[in-house]
């Protein structure tokens, strides 16, 4: 059996038969290994809500990075590339972050330590921005795909800044609100919107380049006879815009509705107490009057 | 470091070892290279050749059973010629789609210029299982095939290499045939100007290709 550390653009003829790849399965134990050791070690019982998000995460990042989808979207097909991507950054990242306690955030990051502080630094909101999009277009450049995913070392450097980048831009969105470095609405909105409209750069020139933009695709054995690298590219700007994009349009939603249906109960939390106030000031005077 | 943090520590470390290890050492003996084609000092794409080559003398069968002779037929319109074989997994669809898509995109007509494929697997490309094939990329690219000796004396005229069998296909379909990756091209007085290498991507013969009808 070949076995590989994790998947890259190898030019070999693609067949259905089984690649581990055993990168992919130390990253997947250790995630799910140190979940729970941390939790055993902290004497805290394991919150099976946060522990289903975290095990979806690792799964997301499993199911994209091992054979067969790792190796087809790193060495065949670029829409299946972008696939990965898409999974990496709007599906893993938000799982794994939204399945770790505050209290194991706390622990890891001490108030005042110095991890803490670059914790702080990378997630704080316009950094995170920054980071989210230098890594985007910094890895779809033809000549940092071409270079990286031909080789294992390259291909996996690249998955990791990817995983990376969205873990410090989905941050400031998704932590509890009191922590430090959340954002809150309506500038969370803004915040996710700017980098969707961002992504539309790179998916536009997958989507109208003329030419094939990646060697590593084009000069890949063909999957299939016939097969055409520039509507596979196409295909790809079209994941990129309109899973990425619309994803990412969905959440926004999501939030912005929720952040709104929070105000209004706040607004009526506050107009009932305030209307209660002033029936039980009217209460009182009434009272008042028909006291002798 | 404390006694909780060295088993964690340590296996990050061993993990992280083994990934750089093993990420160093390819799981293959080819590494693709995926970069196209430099290009040269007279910015072509294309290699110049060194050597007198004309196009050979020899005569094939075309797909509709017709002899063509390459040094007489391919005169008067330059030819890009490429041996080959239709159960090819890699070299030869990469190249036949990279030419007919750069045509299509430059908008050169098959009347400019003539693109041939000579199969070097007499066994099994029959004239129908070679128009089949080309169909994929273009019904106009010229299938030529014959017997072995006659592909092997083309080939030799060209200071080429004959095909060679190179084991069991990992699909399932037969044989891997080894054969020269290169794609010649010749000018319409059938003198042999320049080869592409495998690697040759479509933005190369996007460059090359209005150079060749211009030029040859």
């Amino acid at each position: 059996m070949n076995v590989a550390w994790w998947c890259s653009g190898t030019g070999q003829v693609w067949t259905w038969r089984y690649t581990p790849f055993l990168g992919v399965w130390v990253v997947g134990g250790t995630l799910i290994g140190g979940y729970v050791w941390s939790h055993r070690r902290a004497g805290r019982p394991i919150d099976p809500r946060r522990f289903r998000r975290w095990i979806l995460g690792v799964l997301a990042v499993f199911a994209v990075s091992e054979w067969p989808i790792g190796q087809i979207g790193v060495g065949y097909l670029a829409s299946v590339g972008i696939a990965r991507y898409v999974v990496y950054t709007f599906v893993a990242a938000p799982l794994l972050l939204s399945g770790l306690p505050t209290w194991l955030v706390e622990r890891w990051l001490p108030e005042s330590s110095r991890r803490q502080r670059a914790v702080a630094t990378l997630t704080y909101w316009p950094i995170a921005l920054l980071i989210f999009n230098a890594v985007l277009f910094g890895t779809h450049l033809p000549v940092a795909v071409d270079t990286l995913k031909t080789t294992q070392l390259g291909s996996f450097t690249v998955d990791v800044l990817h995983l990376g980048a969205a873990l410090i831009w989905w941050w400031p969105a998704m932590r509890p609100a009191h922590e430090r470095n959340a954002i809150q609405e309506p500038i969370r909105a803004f915040y996710l919107f700017a980098s969707s409209v961002l992504m539309f750069v790179p998916a536009a020139f997958l989507t109208f380049s003329p030419l094939p933009l990646y060697g590593v695709y084009e000069l890949a054995p063909p999957l299939w006879l016939g097969f055409d690298p520039v509507q596979d590219q196409q295909s790809a700007g079209i994941v990129m815009n309109v899973v990425g994009g619309f994803v990412l349009w969905g959440i926004i939603a999501v939030l912005f509705l929720r952040w709104a249906k929070q105000r209004e109960e706040e607004d009526a939390a506050a107009r009932s107490e305030r209307n209660a106030t002033i029936l039980a000031r009217i209460r009182e005077l009434e009272g008042g009057v028909e006291r002798p | 470091m404390t006694r909780d943090c060295f088993p964690v520590r340590t296996a990050l470390l061993v993990a992280a070892i083994a990934m750089v290890l093993a990420a160093c050492s390819p799981t293959t003996s080819t590494a693709l290279q995926a970069t196209g084609l430099s290009a040269q000092p007279d910015g072509w794409r294309g290699v110049p050749i060194e050597l007198d080559r004309q196009l050979p003398e020899v005569t094939l069968s075309d797909t509709a059973g017709q002899p063509v002779t390459l040094g007489d037929e391919f005169l008067g319109d330059p030819t890009l010629l490429f041996f080959g074989y239709t159960h090819c997994p890699d070299i030869c669809p990469i190249h036949l789609a990279a030419i007919s898509a750069a045509m299509r995109e430059v908008g050169i007509s098959f009347d400019e210029m003539d693109v041939v494929f000579v199969s070097v697997d007499p066994d099994r490309d029959t004239p129908e299982r070679i128009d089949e094939y080309l169909a994929n990329f273009n019904s106009r690219i010229t299938g030529l095939h014959a017997d072995i000796a006659t592909v092997e004396q083309a080939l030799a005229a060209l200071d080429l290499p004959g095909p060679i069998v190179e084991g069991p296909d990992p699909r399932g379909e037969g044989d891997l045939i080894g054969h020269p990756a290169q794609v010649i091209g010749f000018d319409s007085d059938g003198q042999a100007q320049r080869v592409w290498p495998f690697g040759a991507r479509r933005a190369d013969w996007v460059v090359d290709l209005p150079r060749i009808v211009e030029t040859w």
